[in-house]
């Protein structure tokens, strides 16, 4: 095979013979896919890149003359500018990283969780309960907002069940309360100490960074849940299934208990999915968008507002484009950075000769 | 990927190149509209109109079927006189849609606009200015034209406008013992007969958690948040008003609507959640459409210490620049916002008419919505200054927790906020 | 027969066991554990299927008892008034017109394009081969919330802004498609192409007649992920779209959601079109569901 295909290589530079329609049928064939992300992908962020760094109000062409270079403008005015410009993105910030914290933390533990669960099940049962978990990514996220907007209404499902429990559950998606808030509230903390309210970032005071996700993004969170846990359950459980077991029972014939198999065996064999499943968390969370868009729009008191909603919303409805587009750029640089991190903190740490020794003489991939 | 990489890099960096030079010259020759692409208002207030036989769109923010269909009933009525076809679009986000219609180059022809959307959309040259072409320019109320002028132009004429009343139940007003004598006449007696209302399932009285409901009492306390040209949010009688309120709410005989379970005061009137609400005239249509069983009357609203204050509210047609017609367009609104044809909108769905000459036939034939236009005295508008309305929406935000919150240092941060853009 | 004897050995090596052995091998081996593991699957089933039969449920029933018992899956007045508003005064046809179509367009349109740019990947030299391949990774790194803003500012500039084109085409290519098949393809031995060319045949028809066809698997799963991408896409249908005519069920529900047919809290209508939506893309998963969930993983590992 590998000579084959350097002689196939080689050839590849004359002109007649098999290879030669190939180097046109190449580029035919990439012909559509080349213009199609060409035209809609990649000369768009050139385009919104010239636009958030410009004036352009919103009439007209954005490449026409009457547009003028205005350098870090829109930039500033998002992350410095002492106005609401700066005060919308901070609490947008806010909101988003809260619910970044929570949502992908829980997303792969539950999937995890269910994974496993689901693995041990017998053959028959395992297609079904798939099934069921994994229903909820399938369906939109619209009629999804939609559901939930009906089960945490204030005389919803939810509140329904809590009030079994003898608990008066709040108007969820019109609370803008925000939950360490009132859980501080419930310890007696009332008030705001004034260390925290003196200072702040991006024109938000600290305590009001530590307010935690309102009841209506707490809402979004357990949606976010629901519908992603199913799609990650799968990976994992393709992971688990790939597992061999013979470890599993070396393990045990050496005296390992069920937790101790599953934190030292099992788990670091999963890393490569993992990693997988935390980049896709947060990739995902960051850009939360379509539910905002269809259930709360921001509201309720801008609890639920996020870069990408902020972003849609200084540009379509406000008018401002350059800004729009300055914080979408913004959110790009977030998620890269976040990526980047967790990819640092997931490495692969360099392994010590006797084990690297032990994975080879077992011949298995690493 | 065996071959060298930099290749690669002059290849897509030529396609950019080329891709954008492109782009560029496509947008540059298809010229943009007409001579008003300079975003000065002295161009759109010449009085050159385009026409053509293009059909006409319009863009409408209904507040209900009623609305809905009063409106495309005149503007069927209209077509079939004049000849010109004409198509009445309902928005289901009417801020974004103009937004994204003015940006994309295709416009509706005529739009509603509002006093504090017009400041923006005028100064980057996509409202064409009329209100000095229109026959009927002397029939229009004095405060409705200020609202709608911009640098000196006049740019659309008012549809209808509307005020702020106190809607009563009458049912549960009677069943709680109360009499016409019983009606506040001050905050104390305000906050006195909702305390009486409030009851198993309902609440005394309920408004909107916005700022567009709950500035009434700012006017009432002889405040505002723009007195006299300049930034007055934190005033001592703007706190005092947010203050009584957030007592009240805090009662338990106020509530906003949105805790009721209610998508607006009016659904809340009407499902009989709350006794009383705040609402505007719009609310009778939804009411003889969606409520019909709900008896109520309209009272003017109590006086605060600054005196009797409410809010006004009015839409205008816009008109986009880059309409093709807008001759016939000008045509539409004259007929829309004759006397008769106002009349009729109200009878359907309740604001009052624009034009001083329709006002004694509404009064006669209105009689029970008195207390609007008695509101029209007195009444405030909001700040229609650029970037004003993202102030309002941010004291819209803080006024959700205005529970738990504090007066002074919410009206402290919107005072900041409009000093930001009042120059 | 035969293997009646032996049936003990062959249980314990191969799939799929009879099952009562297998359950009973189990029970014994895990006792108690095992009821509570399933105790445990199935009520966690129930709460992630619950909230789909509410909203079925409620879309039957009256506004007021929406309100007043929300959790009853049998409606005290069946009521049809939902759906009776929805299909007599609402644009909800067109807009299940509009999502068809454009969910149409875009699969049969990606499963062409994407096919092909993965052969040429996968199996064509020329030069360039590289960058293709690059610009393909890169822009599945950008965000979709980037390209929200500059996808109107195109759309408007080459006049496709609000017409069918314009939703249909940005959506045609998906570089995770593109890899999928890339993938597949590279695993098709090559000795299969080699035999054909050597017989005479051109680029486009070894592609079109051996290698395309013995794809089917992996298009497939293109064919499943494209319909279900472009039937659930919402943001794409808002910076593209204006004019009602050309409303999708993604964004005439989300309008729904809003408030538009109803200024109010009028829930079963909401969620009847809600639950309309999610037909067929349920009905898809119903029928590929194993395909579906043996694939994801596929993908991703690509």
């Amino acid at each position: 095979m590998a000579t084959q295909v350097a002689t196939s290589r080689r050839g590849g530079s004359r002109s007649s013979g098999i290879r030669s329609g190939e180097r046109l049928a190449g580029w035919l064939f990439s012909l559509p896919v080349i213009i199609i992300l060409g035209v809609f992908l990649f000369i768009p962020v050139v385009m919104a890149i010239w636009v958030s760094f410009s004036d352009w109000s919103g009439r007209g062409s954005p490449l026409s003359s009457g547009v003028n270079f205005i350098g870090l403008g829109n930039y500033s005015d998002v992350t410095g500018g002492g106005g609401l410009a700066e005060k919308n993105f901070g609490i947008a910030i806010r909101n988003n990283a809260w619910y970044v914290i929570l949502v992908v933390p829980i997303q792969t533990v539950l999937s995890l969780f269910l994974a496993v669960l689901v693995n041990r099940a017998i053959l028959r049962g395992r297609s079904l309960f798939r099934m069921a978990f994994y229903f909820p990514s399938v369906t939109s996220s619209v009629a999804i907002t939609v559901l939930w907007l009906f089960l945490f209404s204030t005389t919803g499902v939810i509140n329904k069940v809590l009030s079994w429990f003898g608990v008066n559950g709040p108007n969820w998606f019109n609370d803008p309360r925000g939950i360490v808030h009132v859980a501080l509230g419930a310890m007696g903390v009332d008030a705001a100490p004034t260390a925290l309210t003196s200072h702040g970032l991006l024109g938000i005071d600290w305590w009001e960074w530590l307010s935690g996700p309102s009841f209506a993004m707490s809402a979004f969170v357990l949606m976010a849940v629901f519908t992603t846990s199913g799609t990650f359950m799968l990976l994992f459980l393709a992971a688990l299934q790939n597992i061999n077991p013979e470890l599993g029972e070396a393990a045990s014939v050496d005296g390992a208990n069920g937790w101790q198999r599953f934190w030292r065996i099992t788990l670091p064999q999963l890393r490569p999915t993992l990693f997988t499943v935390l980049t896709l968390g947060l990739i995902g969370t960051w850009q939360v968008f379509d539910q905002i868009y269809t259930g709360t729009q921001g509201g309720p008191g801008k609890t639920t507002l996020t870069p990408a909603y902020l972003s849609y919303e200084s540009a379509f409805i406000n008018q401002q484009w350059g800004r729009g587009s300055a914080i979408a750029f913004i959110l790009f640089l977030i998620i890269i950075v976040f990526t980047l991190f967790q990819r640092w903190v997931l490495r692969e740490r360099k392994v010590s000769k006797r084990r690297s020794y032990n994975h080879q003489a077992k011949g298995k991939k690493s | 990927m065996t071959w060298n990489n930099s290749r690669g890099w002059l290849g897509a960096g030529s396609l950019v190149l080329a891709s954008a030079l492109i782009l560029g010259g496509c947008s540059g020759s298809d010229a943009e509209p007409t001579a008003s692409m300079a975003p000065t208002t002295g161009d759109a207030a010449v009085g050159d109109l385009t026409s053509s036989s293009d059909p006409l769109t319009l863009l409408i923010g209904s507040s209900g079927d009623a609305e809905t269909a009063a409106v495309q009933a005149a503007v069927a009525a209209w077509s079939a006189e004049s000849g010109v076809k004409a198509d009445v679009q309902v928005a289901s986000d009417l801020a974004q849609q103009l937004s994204q219609g003015f940006a994309a180059g295709s416009p509706p022809d005529l739009f509603y606009m509002s006093p504090d959307a017009i400041g923006g959309y005028a100064g980057n040259g996509s409202l064409k200015a009329y209100g000095d072409l229109l026959t009927n320019k002397a029939d229009f109320y004095g405060p409705l034209v200020d609202n709608f002028t911009v640098d000196g132009d006049f740019y659309c004429a008012p549809k209808d406008f509307s005020t702020l009343a106190l809607v009563i139940n009458t049912d549960l007003w009677t069943a709680a013992g109360l009499t016409d004598a019983d009606l506040p006449k001050t905050w104390d007696d305000l906050a006195a007969v909702s305390t009486k209302l409030t009851g198993e399932g309902h609440v005394g009285l309920a408004f909107g958690p916005e700022f567009q409901r709950i500035g009434v009492f700012f006017a009432e306390a002889g405040g505002g948040l723009v007195v006299d040209g300049a930034a007055a949010a934190n005033s001592p009688e703007n706190i005092e008003a947010l203050t009584y309120v957030q007592t009240n709410l805090n009662a338990g005989n106020f509530a906003f609507s949105s805790d009721l379970g209610a998508g607006w005061g009016g659904e809340a009137f009407g499902k009989q959640l709350a006794a009383m609400v705040i609402e505007g005239n719009w609310i009778t249509g939804a009411l003889t459409n969606d409520f019909p069983d709900v008896n109520y009357l309209v009272a003017e609203l109590p006086e605060g210490p600054g005196g009797q204050g409410t809010l006004q509210y009015t839409n205008c047609w816009g008109m986009a620049a880059d309409s093709p017609n807008q001759t016939a367009a000008l045509n539409l609104v004259e007929y829309l916002t004759a006397p008769e044809q106002q009349l009729a909108f109200s009878a359907a769905f309740g604001p009052m008419p624009s034009v001083s000459s329709a006002a004694d036939a509404w009064t006669a034939a209105n009689p029970k919505l008195a207390a609007f236009l008695a509101g029209a005295k007195y009444a405030q508008y909001l700040p229609s200054q650029v970037g004003s309305n993202e102030v309002v929406s941010d004291l819209n935000a803080q006024l959700e927790s205005l529970k738990g919150g504090d007066p002074a240092a919410i009206l402290g941060s919107v005072q900041s906020n409009l000093e930001a853009v009042i120059k | 027969m035969s293997v009646t004897e032996t049936r003990p050995e062959a249980a314990r090596q191969h799939e799929p066991l009879n099952r009562f052995t297998r359950l009973r091998r189990q029970a014994k081996r895990l006792g108690i554990g095992q009821w509570a593991l399933y105790a445990l699957l199935i009520g966690m089933s129930l709460i992630y299927i619950y909230p789909f039969l509410v909203e079925v449920a409620t879309s039957f029933k009256t506004d007021t008892e929406a309100a007043s018992d929300p959790i009853g899956l049998v409606p005290n007045i069946f009521s049809w008034a939902a759906y009776s508003r929805l299909f007599a005064h609402s644009d909800f046809p067109r807009w299940f017109m509009n999502s068809a179509i454009v969910t149409v367009f875009v699969t049969a349109g990606r499963v062409f394009f994407v096919s092909l740019a993965g052969y040429a990947l996968a199996r064509l030299h020329f030069r360039g081969r590289g960058f293709v391949f690059a610009m393909v990774v890169g822009v599945m790194a950008v965000p979709g919330v980037v390209l929200l803003i500059p996808k109107f500012l195109v759309l408007k500039e080459l006049h496709l802004y609000d017409s069918y084109p314009g939703m249909i085409l940005p959506l045609l290519v998906d570089a995770a498609g593109v890899f999928i098949m890339k993938n597949f393809f590279e695993s098709i031995p090559v000795s299969v192409e080699e035999q054909a060319r050597m017989d005479g045949a051109g680029t486009f028809r070894v592609f079109w007649s051996i290698v395309l066809p013995m794809a089917r698997p992996a298009l497939i799963t293109i064919v499943i992920l494209s319909f279900q991408g472009s039937w659930n896409e919402l943001s794409h249908f808002i910076v593209s779209t204006q004019s009602p005519e050309l409303t999708t069920l993604t964004k005439g529900v989300a309008s729904l959601a809003s408030g538009q047919l109803s200024q109010g809290t009028q829930y079963p209508i909401k969620l009847a079109a809600a639950a309309l939506m999610t037909i067929p893309v349920a009905v898809m998963f119903f029928i590929f569901q194993k395909r579906i969930m043996n694939n994801t993983q596929g993908a991703e590992k690509g």
